[in-house]
């Protein structure tokens, strides 16, 4: 329920901000329409705190809740994130396994095309909102207009990649709407019907098992590169359902000022690679990480490196593994000069094959390696670098 | 398990310096410290940024007016920080000997030297020993006298820490004279001297066995005029002050040589759990277990019997114990930390086998860095006539 | 300009191990430190204090010892420092968490300006700075590295993924903080930890903040935690030694026998 206190002058910000069209204002005070979705816009930029949501879980039968939804986070270069395909291929399954509906939810400028890629991937619905408002992302439209096409639709389940994006957007949503959301999860099955989520804690040290019984959508965020995304079926169609919403700019409450490109474009994202080369300060001794990159390139593989790197100024923050920088789950992750630290461990120890590089046998990262190297990078690297040619007839 | 010693703040502040000496004195630095002999420029200041120079003194000249119990915490965490032992005696006789300054000075002298020492610009040390008199204060062959309307002085001293410290960056030593000679310790004068550009005196440096980050050495004292605001106390009663100076010093050592102590057994015990012998690691042997059990619980208690002779020491300047009291228990911790300490690390160093041997073992550094404080600010043979003295009244004095 | 920073006590997540019988976390002998981003928090919210002029408060949500990174707070220089704690408060989820926190704000009257760090080291959700900007209807800049008041908005500098970006917005707002590179985090010294004593600190309960009782800790909770267990430990490495060229030759067969060339 949507309330109108007293203290309303009718100064008309709501009306204005409302993306639905859903608050008008009657004789100097704001009048909620039958329209509203309950989305929280107009709560958000209400100056004199005039208006109120009440959320009260009248029932706990949740059976008109249906649907799997997952979230498409869109590139800069218009593309559809791999963590969205590796949501649809894992939703699937668990749509599948429910008898309910695999749906995306895309909100762009000009995004009409990607519905075509969802699908192949699976989604049997996608809900578009395709305004030139949306191009980029702005935490207050996302999230108003997502809530508003929950309330609307009412999905059993919401998944979101566990990007820096969908980390700001998720717990938004999940808030305001009072649902249970897990952050991170490296895992999702369905038990008893509901979503079980797990997930790492304690710096990856314990595994949790998370439900959300009483409350819906069933919310989470989930890691990217964990998720195995499927073949796309080629001809793969689906339903598209476009939604309209004005968004008024007082809503748009964060502007970006400046913004730029930290790594240099066409150079191979950590995130995103099956392959990375990682370097720490051990590689650094003639100020560049040029023994790892010379590697990487003839692996075909993405330069990743400590935090040591990145203080030392040798490599921006964007190819940083760790706490502080990204977490990765590549297949292979080939690390030399690293010793091990907890903070970079973190962010990589859950790769598929680890192969780490040390002169020092006791270094931390061979308690997560699969194959251990005792010996000197410096002879080593070089060497690998030119037997790999050979082998790939570079 | 509560703490119900240490106060809320103390524990605060016991936590923060312990991380704080982590950053300030790394493994690097302790390589320094032993390869130069001297503990690094940014060290000292580092410390003194953290309040860590001459801070018994007040506010009022710049101190951070700490008590003895806390000044016994920065003891401890700085004997845990550092094995060699440099930035420890750095710490503690500043500490120590400033606040005889601060205790018993002219106005003039307070006003003069107390900021610079509490900044940790000038240095502040103590001047007793000389090369024929140790213990024997009565019998020194300094002697100072009146002389126009300052003071004389003529002689030597020997052993003295800090001679390097005070002729470069300046500052000088709390020293005792003889200046009523017939009166041994009843006519010993207690006074400030400098050491950097005073026109005759000649500083001499030693190698010593460990602690080598601060210098030791002496000096001749060739006819120093000494300005009378110098002065510490009162002419001739030099003897019965100079006690607190050294009591101050020998509670805060006590402290040091738990804290190097328990680091060193704390080091032991991660090296016998790893370290396999005949199919098991050494930790499960009774031949390691008894005596780091006993080497522990001695420590744990000295450690405990330090702060309480600090305490106590406190609480005589509050009035509430006598001097005798606190006399008595600062020698019975001075006594046994140091020689319990020795032994801790002796065994920390044997259950590493050669390699306790070797120059890059931490313990080593340490036994070398404490074997030092069986002598310093008083040796364990008069700690032993303290106690007893205390014990079997002046009737039985055994000196 | 007041300015409120959230932080949480949580146990040193580098020293915690795992029973790998019971798959329990051995918490014991485990030090609590505070969260390394909120200690970076409070010091940006100093240094803009410092800067602009204004008040600092401290707030956490915890246990009774949680008290010690109150009082953290105020040593390296808060002006208030506010534990909320009881036991109606325990098991809360970060939905919970974010309610009660912003009662407490909601409580302190006028804020311009909440500083939370990114993420606390044992949840590592990253949930409760959003929701409780949410809950207070004040807008959010998370992944903040360095954040700047001016005329009433708030400026942030922030990296993120490929980008270096700097984004802005009308106080009051929400920034959740993460370390930059070169941060090395404040140990007080003495004189800061007496000071500290002198600065009013106050305990406030679930009645002090007119929480909702249904709101509070497990009841308000809509996550519900199923099972803990040890994360798989993985075998041992696999140890090559040998020469340079021995040893290339091995990684060679290695990178084929798994697929990698």
């Amino acid at each position: 329920m949507l309330k109108v206190k007293d203290s309303c002058t009718g100064c008309g910000k709501c009306e204005k901000t409302c993306p639905f069209g859903a608050i008008k204002v009657e004789n100097k005070k704001a009048v909620v329409q039958d329209n509203c979705n309950l989305c929280g816009g107009c709560v958000q930029v209400c100056p004199f705190d005039s208006l109120e949501l009440e959320r009260k879980v009248e029932k706990k039968d949740f059976t008109n809740y249906t649907g799997l939804w997952v979230f498409t986070e869109v590139k800069e270069d218009g593309t559809v994130r791999n963590a969205t395909l590796e949501l649809l291929s894992k939703g699937k399954e668990l749509a599948t396994e429910l008898g309910q509906d695999l749906c995306a939810v895309l909100l762009g400028s000009n995004v009409g095309e990607l519905a075509g890629v969802l699908a192949r991937y699976g989604a049997k619905r996608v809900y578009i909102v395709d305004q030139p408002e949306l191009k980029e992302y702005n935490t207050d439209a996302y999230s108003t207009i997502i809530i508003g096409l929950i309330t609307k639709h009412k999905p059993n389940i919401v998944i979101i990649p566990a990007t820096p994006l969908g980390r700001d957007l998720a717990p938004r949503i999940a808030s305001t709407l009072e649902v249970g959301l897990t952050a991170d999860c490296t895992g999702l099955s369905i038990k008893d019907g509901l979503l079980l989520q797990t997930r790492p804690a304690f710096g990856g040290n314990i595994m949790a098992d998370i439900m959300s019984p009483n409350t819906r959508p069933q919310m989470a965020t989930v890691r990217p590169n964990v998720m195995k995304m499927a073949e796309p079926v080629e001809g793969a169609r689906c339903e598209v359902v476009r939604e309209k919403v004005s968004i008024e700019r007082g809503l748009l409450r964060v502007k970006v000022v400046e913004r730029t490109r930290t790594s240099m474009p066409g150079e191979k994202n950590i995130d995103e690679a099956d392959m990375i080369v990682s370097g720490g300060r051990g590689a650094c001794d003639e100020g560049n990480l040029r023994l790892i990159e010379e590697l990487a390139k003839v692996m075909g593989a993405a330069v990743g490196c400590s935090r040591a790197v990145v203080d030392l100024g040798i490599k921006p923050k964007s190819h940083q593994v760790g706490q502080s920088g990204k977490t990765v789950s590549p297949k292979l992750y080939l690390v030399a000069g690293v010793s091990g630290a907890i903070q970079h461990l973190v962010g990589m120890k859950s790769s598929d094959v680890i192969i780490a590089i040390n002169k020092d046998p006791d270094a931390t990262i061979f308690q997560v390696a699969k194959y251990g190297v005792i010996g000197d990078l410096y002879e080593l690297l070089p060497k690998l670098t030119e037997a790999i040619k050979r082998e790939r007839g570079l | 398990m509560e703490e119900w010693f240490f106060t809320e703040e103390q524990q605060m502040y016991r936590e923060s310096l312990r991380k704080h000496l982590a950053k300030l004195i790394t493994a690097k630095v302790v390589e320094h410290m032993e390869e130069t002999r001297e503990i690094p420029k940014e060290t000292i200041k580092g410390m003194a940024d953290f309040e860590l120079s001459c801070p018994l003194v007040s506010e009022e000249y710049g101190g951070a007016g700490i008590d003895l119990v806390t000044a016994g915490i920065i003891g401890e965490e700085i004997g845990r920080a550092d094995p060699t032992g440099s930035t420890a005696v750095y710490f503690l006789v500043p500490a120590a000997w400033s606040r005889m300054i601060f205790l018993y000075g002219t106005k003039k002298a307070k006003e003069e030297l107390l900021p610079q020492m509490t900044k940790g610009t000038i240095w502040c040390g103590i001047a007793t020993t000389e090369a024929d008199t140790g213990s024997d204060l009565g019998s020194m062959k300094t002697t100072i006298s009146p002389k126009d309307g300052g003071y004389l002085v003529k002689g030597a001293k020997t052993y003295i820490s800090g001679v390097r410290e005070a002729s470069t960056m300046g500052g000088g030593h709390v020293t005792l004279a003889r200046q009523t000679l017939d009166k041994g310790v009843r006519g010993c004068t207690l006074f400030y001297m400098p050491l950097k550009d005073t026109p005759g005196i000649k500083i001499f440096q030693d190698r010593e066995m460990g602690r080598e980050g601060i210098s030791t050495g002496g000096f001749h004292i060739d006819d120093v005029k000494i300005p009378k605001h110098y002065l510490i106390g009162e002419e001739n009663k030099g003897f019965y002050i100079v006690h607190e100076g050294y009591e101050a010093a020998r509670g805060i050592i006590a402290c040091v040589c738990s804290g190097a102590a328990l680091k060193a057994l704390e080091n032991a015990i991660a090296y016998v759990t790893e370290r396999k012998a005949f199919g098991q690691p050494l930790a499960r042997y009774q031949g390691i277990q008894f005596p780091l059990a006993e080497h522990w619980s001695r420590m744990m208690m000295v450690r405990d019997w330090a702060y309480k002779s600090l305490r106590i020491m406190q609480q005589e300047k509050e009035k509430k114990a006598t001097r005798f009291e606190s006399s008595q228990a600062i020698a019975m911790a001075k006594l046994w930390a140091p020689l319990w300490a020795f032994d801790a690390i002796n065994f920390a160093m044997q259950v590493q086998g050669a390699y306790g041997y070797s120059l890059e073992c931490t313990e080593q550094k340490s036994l070398r860095a404490i074997r030092s404080f069986g002598w310093a600010e008083g040796t364990s043979e008069v700690m032993r006539l303290i106690i007893a003295r205390e014990l079997l009244g002046k009737d039985h004095k055994g000196y | 300009m007041h300015i409120v920073v959230c932080v949480k006590q949580v146990p040193d997540t580098t020293e915690v191990k795992v029973n790998p019988e019971t798959g329990t976390l051995i918490r014991e002998g485990v030090p609590s430190v505070i969260n390394p981003f909120d200690q970076f928090a409070i010091e940006e919210g100093l240094r803009l204090r410092d800067k602009v002029g204004g008040e600092v408060t401290v707030i956490s949500m915890g246990p009774p010892q949680a008290k010690a990174v109150i009082q953290l707070g105020l040593a390296l220089g808060a002006d208030r420092g506010i534990l909320l704690t009881d036991r109606a408060f325990a098991g809360a989820d970060t939905l919970s968490t974010a309610y009660t926190l912003a009662k407490a704000i909601q409580k302190l009257g006028k804020v311009d300006l909440v500083l939370c760090g990114m993420q606390a080291v044992d949840g590592d959700t990253a949930q409760v700075g959003p929701g409780l900007a949410s809950t207070l209807k004040i807008p959010q800049i998370t992944y903040a590295e360095t954040v700047d008041v001016t005329e009433g908005k708030v400026r942030a500098r922030r990296t993120i993924e490929d980008y270096n970006e700097v984004v802005e917005t009308r106080l009051p707002a929400l920034c959740t903080m993460t370390t930059p590179s070169n941060f090395v985090p404040t140990d007080p010294p003495f004189s800061k930890i007496q000071k500290a004593k002198k600065k009013p600190y106050e305990e406030w309960t679930a009645n002090t903040i007119g929480a909702d009782p249904e709101k509070l800790g497990l009841k308000g909770s809509p996550t519900w935690v199923k099972k803990v267990y040890a994360a798989q430990t993985k075998e041992k490495a696999i140890i090559i030694k040998g020469s340079a060229d021995e040893t290339v030759a091995k990684l060679v067969e290695i990178l084929k026998k798994e697929h990698f060339l």
